[in-house]
């Protein structure tokens, strides 16, 4: 009796949050891998009909504007960019508000705004403040610091990379709570010993510090490039649609288009189909590598 | 040495300042821009002057939202949906993220996988059949249907959240408590739980967001006026080319601000939760 | 506390859904901008004091999002009765099969109340009923910076580098002649049809962008930027609004939507059609659309007839007349189009001027890849990274290739 109670305990306390989750996800996961198969499109709202592959062969096949593989580049480089200043940026405030110093929670309250504030329009002030000759950000570079003014939202590489500040901008304090939440789990001990031992800064924070936040950031990690990689409303926001010519859209801008704009939904679920499974081959690596599922103890 | 060991402090604790001041600038510059929008008479997004207080500065914006705009009762939807939902979140993520944590069970890795891949496809494909669902179920215009709908958003980060926390507390403190003769979920309850504040307050925090920032879903499910939520309600100042920016920007501050006290309430548990020391001493 | 989360949850659920109400319920989902929603409001509010078995209800939802949810809720069969928007998007929800034919619900001797254009027909049936003409782009001017408008672009540009001036000799311009919009398609074609050309063929079956005419225009914008620099280098909605509300643009091209903010931002404006181009003779005509009500597909068959006495309420003369009065747009009743609320006010009567050189928005859901393709070609050129030939040409064949994407 004991004995099965013991191996029905992990399935009791995780059934309450299955039930929610699949009872919400289940159908509609279902219902896109039928409609990529279908060919429901505008001509074909209501009748649609089953058809088979056609619809993953037009996703790799048929010519996008801009091509498919040099946004997929992009998207990577977005993801990629972000989450590691998200996770540098947050966790080197944690430390900084992790310390012994007078005003931390007025700094920690401050910090944590961008998070606090509906993204739209901080998105949109930040596309004022990139503009050319009235945005904030030339000012200072013209006026302070005698740098030549940047035409931010006109040349892909610059859009892009505006957008990419932003973005960072939104994120860092959420990845800053949660190092401020691991620190708390590394117990004081190991930091006396180290000091103890004459370990310096740096290896305290290789041996001790990294190793120990490391469960408590893989998840936020993890989950930050699943988000990330399928983030379009700040770029959508900053860069009013995709600006400069379409050069700054993600994989799920096509979805976006595919879906909103020319009503084919088939493909539009096909393409979102390419793209889970894109984030699950890369979140399996990831997770292997970082050997996410294995507890620290 | 002990003189050196001070002022190597000393030079430590400055650079932090000068850091957290150059981040904390950055991170409140954009929202000064919010406030001066807000205080900005005529609907003016933006501004050719780089003054945060306009000279023209106005409170209309303020006025307006409180007495001419139905905000309370926006806010107090909100507030309830989003308590609803972090409570949910925090309980069942508390619970699963023990079990995928301490248990070695079948079915365990693709539980957790399958947890992940909720959240990888793009939810704008989710949301046709996930409204048809929601008519099936009779859940539109109720705020039972966004609140099943953001728990079910919210509990993936939640689960994973709480399990890497789990993994950083010893096991050896519970098989303690079971020696003593605690039941397994009174182990849980009473000993493991509370090492895992911190956690909770980021679970809390995420959830709270989660249910707090969303307007897709609940603004095709809320259809009668008086179960909007503020994200909701905000959207009636946006419009294609004339939105009213003051009060969109004096709403997007006020927004916020309830956001900052969950923070300031919680935070205690944040960073000065109970150590694994405290309990060992 | 689980107990108290319990009945917390269902409290929410039963207490918030519904309020016992067994007046008939006529939910009307629209995007009329903040000045036009009051209005419709107080109307509303006549209407079920008229008709209190009836209780409507009011949705705003931005255009956009008007319709992706309007689709989706229809394609559940559920959603409100009335749907009211642009008529640029009727072809689109016709085609889907979530709007009803309207035709037989109203007699002629009824629809010949109103102006012709404010009958929005698709593929021989029905589909709006507008009470609002316009929705399109004109010249705007400061009155206190400029007193006689361009007429030509010739001018346009003279009048437009006089106005463009760095007032406090810091080296930086503080005043533009003209700002607009110019980056978005909508708000190039005045001049693209200026130059005598077209965004589609007047059967609105294909895109006819690779043309001369498109060629020129494009040309013709990035002179305007980069050669008279009579227009800031870098402009979208939101610059342009605030230059011209802070009195620091001499002229704005915008529509009918933005003028009562102009107004109340306290500035003098005037209104005017947007200059002939020189070189042609002709007038740039910007496109003109209608705003509307359309029926939702699956309506209750004993909601109708309420439904149709509300789209009739509202479009009587004096309700029309109430709204033109308060926001300026244009009425659609032939009655309220003669009235002297519309025929003494300077502004409606050159806003009348624009419409009457406009072109009629196509209607067809193709449009929308047209847009999508001109989008980024168009921009391509003002950033130098392609020639107006190549752009044009580009316009024309990836237009085309979404088109046969969309139709597939």
């Amino acid at each position: 009796m004991l004995e099965r109670n013991r191996k029905l305990f992990p399935y009791i306390l995780i059934l309450p949050a299955a039930l929610v989750m699949l009872g919400v996800v289940f159908y509609p996961f279902v219902y896109n891998i039928v409609l990529s198969f279908s060919n429901m499109s505008l001509r074909n709202f209501r009748e649609w009909q089953v058809i088979g592959f056609d619809q993953y062969i037009r996703v790799f096949f048929e010519p996008t504007e801009p091509s498919f593989y040099v946004v997929f580049i992009k998207t990577m480089i977005w993801t990629v960019v972000n989450v590691t200043f998200h996770v540098i940026i947050g966790v080197m405030l944690a430390m900084m508000l992790n310390r012994q110093i007078k005003g931390k929670s007025i700094f920690r309250t401050l910090l944590i705004l961008p998070w606090a504030i509906p993204q739209y329009i901080v998105a949109l002030t930040w596309r004022g403040m990139y503009n050319y000759e009235y945005g904030a950000i030339n000012l200072i570079l013209t006026q302070y610091l005698n740098l030549p003014a940047v035409e931010w939202l006109r040349s892909p590489t610059e859009a892009f990379i505006a957008v990419i500040i932003t973005n960072i901008w939104l994120g860092f304090p959420f990845m800053m709570v949660i190092a401020l939440g691991g620190l708390q789990s590394i117990s004081n001990e190991f930091y006396e010993a180290a000091d103890i031992d004459g370990a310096s800064a740096w290896q305290k924070f290789k041996n001790i510090t990294v190793p120990l936040l490391k469960p408590v950031m893989i998840p936020a990690v993890t989950l930050g490039i699943i988000w990330t990689f399928n983030n379009i409303n700040v770029i959508w926001l900053v860069t009013n649609g995709g600006e400069p010519a379409d050069q700054t859209h993600i994989l799920v801008s096509y979805v976006y288009r595919a879906a909103f704009g020319l009503y084919r939904y088939g493909y539009a679920a096909a393409l979102s189909m390419v793209i889970f499974f894109i984030l699950l081959i890369f979140s399996l690596t990831f997770m292997k590598r970082s050997q996410a599922t294995k507890s620290a103890y | 040495m002990a003189n050196n060991a001070k002022i190597k402090k000393r030079i430590a604790d400055g650079v932090a300042y000068l850091i957290l001041i150059i981040f904390t600038i950055i991170a409140i510059y954009p929202i000064l821009q919010v406030l001066s929008i807000s205080l900005r008479p005529g609907d003016r997004l933006l501004t050719t002057s780089l003054a945060i207080i306009p000279e023209d500065a106005t409170l209309a914006a303020y006025k307006e939202l409180f007495s001419g705009r139905p905000f309370l009762l926006w806010m107090r939807n909100s507030i309830l949906v989003s308590f609803v939902v972090t409570a949910t979140g925090v309980a069942l993520a508390a619970m699963a993220g023990y079990a995928f944590s301490r248990f070695r069970f079948k079915g365990r890795n693709i539980g957790l996988l399958s947890v992940l891949v909720t959240q990888m496809f793009p939810a704008t494909m989710l949301l046709l059949p996930m409204y048809i669902m929601l008519v099936k179920l009779g859940l539109i215009n109720t705020f039972l249907g966004v609140i099943i709908i953001y728990s079910s958003t919210a509990l993936p980060f939640c689960i994973w959240m709480m399990k890497g926390y789990y993994d950083t507390i010893s096991p050896s403190l519970e098989e303690a408590a079971r020696i003593d003769g605690c039941t397994q979920f009174a182990a849980f309850y009473k000993v493991v739980l509370p090492l895992a504040a911190p956690a909770l307050v980021i679970v809390a925090l995420f959830s709270f967001m989660t249910s707090w920032a969303e307007y897709i879903v609940a603004a095709q499910v809320l259809q009668d006026t008086h179960l909007w939520t503020l994200p909701v309600g905000l959207q009636t100042f946006q419009a294609n080319m004339s939105t009213e920016w003051g009060l969109y920007a004096a709403a997007s501050l006020i927004v916020s601000i309830p956001v900052v006290i969950l923070f300031l309430v919680l935070s205690k548990f944040l960073v000065s939760g109970l150590t694994l020391g405290s309990v060992k001493g | 506390m689980k107990k108290y989360i319990l009945l917390l949850i269902i409290t929410l659920t039963y207490l918030d859904g519904c309020t016992p109400d067994d007046r008939m319920h006529i939910r009307f989902w629209h995007q009329m901008q903040v000045g036009e929603r009051a209005v419709t409001e107080r109307q509303i509010q006549r209407f079920m004091e008229q008709n209190p078995d009836v209780r409507v209800e009011l949705l705003y939802k931005e255009t956009e999002q008007l319709r992706n949810d309007f689709i989706i809720a229809s394609y559940a069969r559920q959603g409100p009765e009335i749907v009211y928007g642009p008529s640029d998007m009727i072809g689109l929800l016709a085609t889907l099969e979530v709007i009803r034919p309207l035709e037989d619900f109203f007699d002629e001797e009824y629809l010949d109340l109103f102006y012709a254009k404010a009958k929005v027909w698709y593929e021989g049936h029905l589909y709006q009923l507008a009470d609002k003409l316009g929705n399109h782009l004109a010249l705007v001017y400061n009155k206190d910076l400029l007193s006689k408008p361009p007429e030509t672009t010739d001018e346009l540009i003279e009048i437009g580098k006089e106005l463009t001036k760095d007032l406090t000799g810091n080296g930086r311009i503080d005043q533009y002649g003209l700002v607009w919009n110019y980056t978005e398609p909508f708000f190039y074609v005045p001049f693209l049809t200026g130059f005598g050309g077209q965004v589609m063929n007047d059967e609105q079956t294909r895109p006819t962008l690779d043309t001369e005419a498109n060629v020129r225009a494009l040309n013709f914008i990035q002179e305007l930027r980069d050669v008279h620099r009579i227009v800031p280098r870098e402009a979208d909605y939101e610059i342009a609004d605030a230059l011209f509300k802070e009195g620091r643009a001499a002229m704005i091209i915008n529509g009918d939507w933005s003028w009562g903010g102009y107004m109340s931002a306290g500035i003098d404006i005037g209104v005017a059609p947007i200059p002939r181009v020189s070189e042609t003779g002709l007038w740039a005509s910007p496109m003109v659309s209608t705003k509307g009500f359309s029926i939702n597909e699956y309506i209750d068959d004993e909601k109708l007839p309420m439904a149709l006495e509300l789209i009739r309420f509202l479009n009587e003369p004096e309700n029309q007349l109430e709204v033109t009065e308060a926001v300026k747009t244009f009425p659609t009743r032939l009655e309220a189009m003669e009235d002297p609320i519309v025929t003494r006010d300077s502004i409606l009567v050159n806003s009348r001027r624009q419409i009457e050189v406009g072109t009629t928005m196509p209607i067809v859901p193709e449009l929308r890849a047209i847009w999508d393709s001109m989008r980024p070609n168009y921009q391509a050129v003002l950033n130098s990274q392609k020639t107006a030939e190549v752009a044009a040409r580009d316009m024309q064949s990836l237009s085309e290739r979404r088109i046969r994407e969309m139709l597939e």
